[in-house]
C-alpha cells in the first residue's frame, strides 16, 4: 500500500493531467460528494487516486468543515448544485453525542430505547431531505462504539447502557435501510474494529485539527468507500480465474503427485484448504469461477476427482483451461466461452511472472498480487472489493448453477442436427413482466452490468427505474427458463410513451442469452402493445460503445426504417403488421 | 535525510533537490496548515515516533524538523 504522502503526490499529478487529452477514452466519469462532521482532509485526494487506478474519472466534492447539516438543509447548497452520483455522509460519534460523549451519565435517564429511537429519527429525517433532492446513491456511516464507559465494568449491568445504546442505534439504522434502493449503511464500526480502535485514534491530530480518524488510515477508509464507488460506476468483476499449482494447493502436482501436494487440515495444507473454502463462498454469492493453468490436464483433474481435501470440484468451474497454452490466450478463450468481457475478470496466480504477463498483455484484467506466503492468501483474497454489488439479487445467488446449465446446453447444441432442432429441444419459455417492487433491483442491475447486447447502454439506479415507472414509462423485464434451468430475469426494455410516440430508451439482454431469439420477444412485446394501444410509431436509437457492436443492425433487421432527425440517426417502425415471435419460444405475459 | 526529503517532496509537490534547511512555510507556497499536518503524520509513521505539541509548534523550517528528529536519536546520515 502506498504511503499517505505518495497518495498526495499522485493526486496532484492526476489533477494536473485531468484536462489533457491523453487520458484513456474508456474511463467512466463519476461525481462523488463527501459530507462530514469532522476533518477528513486527504480523503478527497486519496479517493481521486484510487478512482484513477480503477479507470474512473472522479470529480470529488468536499463539503466545508462540519457543514453537513447546512449542506443538506439548504436547497441552494453546493451539494445540490454538484448533483453527485454518490454521497458519503460521515457523522462521527463525538459529534453525534456532543457533551454527552464525555459525561454520558450526567442525566441518568438519557440512554436506552427512547434515545435510540430519537437519534434514529433525527438521522432519518436528515437523510430523507437529502434523498428527496438527489437521485444519486447515499452511503451513510454507522457509529463507532466507544471503548470506554464512565461506569466501568458496571456498564453491562445498567438498565440502558451508554455503549449498548450506541450499538442499538447502529442496529436500528441498519434495519431501517435494509431494503432501501438509495441509501446504504457503511459499517464504520466494523471498519474501526478491523483497523483497531486504539490504533485508529490519533489524539494529537484530533486536538490540532479535529481528525476523528488517524490520517494514516484514510487510505484504508477510501478502500472501504471504493467498494460502493465501483458498482456505482458499473465496474463490477464477475469472474475469478485461478491458477492451480501453489495457488489452490501447495506444491506442483506434476512433480509432487497426489500424495505429495499440500492441502487439508494440516499446518501446511490449511491455508490452501481455507482459501478454497472462501473461493467457494464467492461462487455461492454469484461469482463465476474459471481455471487457467499450465499443467497436464490428466494430473490436474485427478486432484479434483480424487484428493479427499479438495473443496472445489470440477463442476464449480464454468470454464476450465488446463493445457500448455499461453495464459493470455487462455484468458481470452475463457472470456469468449463465458461471453463476458476481459474487464470483468480477476486473475489469481502465485507466479509473479505470469501475473506480469497478464498485466502487460491484458490491462483490463484485475490481477491480484498474491503474497509469496500462502498463509496470507486468504487475507489477500478477502481484500478484493471488486466483486461487490449493491444488492445481491436472486439471479446472483444462482449464477453458479446457471453457468453449469449453460455447459449442458452446449452439449445439447453439439448433439443437435440444426440450430432450429436445438432451439426446439431446449423448450424455452420467456416470461414477460412489467416492473414491480421485487424485480426492480434486478432491472437496475442489468442496466448497470450489461454491455454487449445493449442498444443505448444507459445506466440506472433502482430509484431512477421507480421514477420512470411512476412517470408512465413502460418498463418490462423478461425471464427465461428452459429444460436445463431457470435463468431468471435476463432482459429489459424501457419505453417512453408520449403523444402516441413510443421511444425505446433501453433494450438489453444479458450476454448468456444472446443468440436464442429472446431479444425478439423484448421488441415484439413493445411493438404489439404499441399497436394495441394505438400508438403511431415506435422509435429506437442505437448509441455505439466499444462493446455493443453486435446490436448495430438490430433495428434494421427488425424492419425499422432509418431516418435522420437533426443530424442523428433514428429508427422508426410504423406498426403495420403484427410482430410474430419465433415459433420455438413459448411466451407468457404476466 | 533522504526519507525526510521524499516525504516533503511528495506532500509539498516540490523537487527533492530544492529542499534545504531553510525551506519553510514562508518560502514554500504549498506548505499550508493541512500539508504541515500531513508532514507530521508522515514523519511519525516513517520514523515510528510521536512528536509532542511543543515540538510541532516550534517547527519553522526544515532545519527544525531535522533537529527535532536528531534529538530523538534518529541519525540522518546523508545530511
Amino acid at each position: 500500500m502506498p504511503t499517505l504522502s505518495e497518495y498526495l503526490a499522485r493526486s496532484k499529478k492526476i489533477e494536473r493531467t485531468k484536462h489533457s487529452k491523453h487520458q484513456k477514452g474508456n474511463n467512466k466519469s463519476l461525481k462523488i460528494a463527501l459530507l462530514s462532521s469532522s476533518t477528513i482532509q486527504a480523503l478527497k485526494e486519496v479517493l481521486s487516486v484510487k478512482c484513477h487506478d480503477a479507470f474512473i474519472k472522479a470529480d470529488v466534492y468536499l463539503s466545508g468543515y462540519n457543514q453537513y447539516v447546512q449542506e443538506i438543509l439548504n436547497k441552494k447548497s453546493g451539494i445540490y448544485k454538484f448533483n453527485p452520483d454518490i454521497v458519503f455522509l460521515f457523522i462521527d460519534t463525538i459529534s453525534l453525542l456532543g457533551n454527552a460523549y464525555f459525561r454520558p451519565y450526567k442525566d441518568s435517564s438519557m440512554w436506552g430505547k427512547k434515545w435510540v429511537n430519537d437519534k434514529k429519527e433525527e438521522i432519518i429525517a436528515l437523510l430523507d431531505t437529502l434523498s428527496k433532492k438527489l437521485s444519486g446513491r447515499i452511503v451513510v456511516h454507522n457509529f463507532e462504539v466507544p471503548t470506554f464507559s464512565p461506569l466501568g465494568i458496571a456498564e453491562t449491568r445498567e438498565e440502558s447502557g451508554f455503549i449498548e445504546s450506541i450499538r442499538g442505534l447502529n442496529v436500528a439504522l441498519q434495519d431501517f435501510y435494509k431494503n432501501s434502493q438509495q441509501i446504504f449503511v457503511f459499517d464504520y464500526e466494523l471498519f474501526c474494529s478491523y483497523i483497531g480502535k486504539d490504533r485508529m485514534r490519533d489524539d494529537k491530530m484530533y486536538y490540532i485539527a479535529d481528525y476523528k480518524i488517524n490520517p494514516q488510515y484514510i487510505p484504508a477508509l477510501s478502500e472501504g468507500y471504493m467498494a460502493y464507488i465501483k458498482p456505482t460506476a458499473s465496474i463490477i468483476k464477475k469472474c475469478l480465474v485461478l491458477d492451480l499449482d501453489n495457488t489452490l494447493w501447495g506444491g506442483i502436482i506434476g512433480e509432487d503427485g497426489l500424495a505429495g501436494i499440500k492441502l487439508g487440515p494440516t499446518p501446511e495444507g490449511r491455508p490452501f484448504w481455507e482459501f478454497q473454502n472462501y473461493i467457494l463462498s464467492l461462487r455461492d454469492r454469484g461469482i463465476i469461477l474459471a481455471i487457467n493453468s499450465r499443467n497436464n490436464p490428466r494430473d490436474a483433474l485427478e486432484v479434483f476427482q480424487k484428493h479427499p481435501s479438495m473443496i472445489l470440484k470440477e463442476e464449480h468451474f464454468a470454464s476450465v483451461k488446463i493445457n500448455w497454452n499461453d495464459k493470455v490466450d487462455n484468458m481470452r478463450s475463457i472470456a469468449n466461452e463465458l461471453g463476458i468481457g476481459l474487464s470483468s475478470m480477476v486473475f489469481i496466480d502465485d507466479d509473479p511472472s505470469n501475473r506480469e504477463i497478464i498485466k502487460r498483455s491484458l490491462p483490463e484484467v484485475l490481477v491480484v498480487d498474491l503474497p509469496s506466503d500462502p498463509s496470507l492468501y486468504l487475507k489477500a483474497v478477502k481484500e478484493i472489493n471488486d466483486f461487490n454489488v449493491l444488492q445481491i439479487t436472486r439471479e446472483d445467488l444462482k449464477k453458479g448453477e446457471m453457468y453449469l446449465d449453460q455447459k449442458k446446453r452446449k452439449e445439447l447444441l453439439s448433439s443437435s442436427s440444426t440450430l432450429e432442432d436445438y432451439f426446439k429441444k431446449l423448450e424455452t419459455v420467456v416470461v414477460v413482466q412489467k416492473a414491480n417492487i421485487p424485480n426492480i433491483p434486478r432491472i437496475a442491475q442489468l442496466t448497470q452490468k450489461t454491455n454487449q447486447f445493449n442498444l443505448t447502454t444507459k445506466r440506472y439506479t433502482e430509484k431512477e427505474i421507480s421514477n420512470m415507472v411512476d412517470k408512465g414509462y413502460l418498463v418490462v423485464s423478461v425471464s427465461v427458463k428452459d429444460k436445463f434451468g431457470d435463468n431468471g430475469i435476463v432482459g429489459v426494455v424501457i419505453v417512453e410513451r408520449k403523444n402516441n410516440i413510443w421511444r425505446i430508451d433501453t433494450l438489453l439482454l444479458s450476454c448468456r442469452l444472446i443468440g436464442r431469439g429472446v431479444e425478439k420477444v423484448l421488441l415484439g412485446y413493445v411493438l404489439n402493445l404499441a399497436k394495441k394501444e394505438d400508438a403511431d410509431i415506435v422509435v429506437g436509437v442505437y448509441i455505439p460503445t466499444e462493446k455493443n457492436m453486435m446490436t448495430k443492425d438490430f433495428y434494421k433487421q427488425n424492419n425499422f426504417c432509418e431516418k435522420k432527425v437533426k443530424g442523428e440517426i433514428v429508427w422508426e417502425h410504423n406498426l403495420q403488421d403484427k410482430y410474430v415471435y419465433p415459433d420455438f419460444l413459448t411466451v407468457e405475459e404476466k | 535525510m533522504k526519507r525526510v526529503r521524499k516525504i516533503l517532496s511528495d506532500v509539498l509537490s516540490i523537487r527533492e533537490n530544492t529542499i534545504t534547511d531553510k525551506t519553510s512555510p514562508s518560502n514554500t507556497e504549498t506548505w499550508d496548515s493541512f500539508n504541515a499536518l500531513m508532514i507530521v503524520s508522515e514523519l511519525e509513521r516513517e520514523f515510528k515516533i510521536s512528536f509532542t505539541f511543543e515540538e510541532i509548534a516550534e517547527v519553522t523550517c526544515v532545519g527544525d524538523i531535522t533537529k527535532a528528529l536528531e534529538k530523538r536519536g534518529i541519525k540522518l546520515h546523508d545530511k
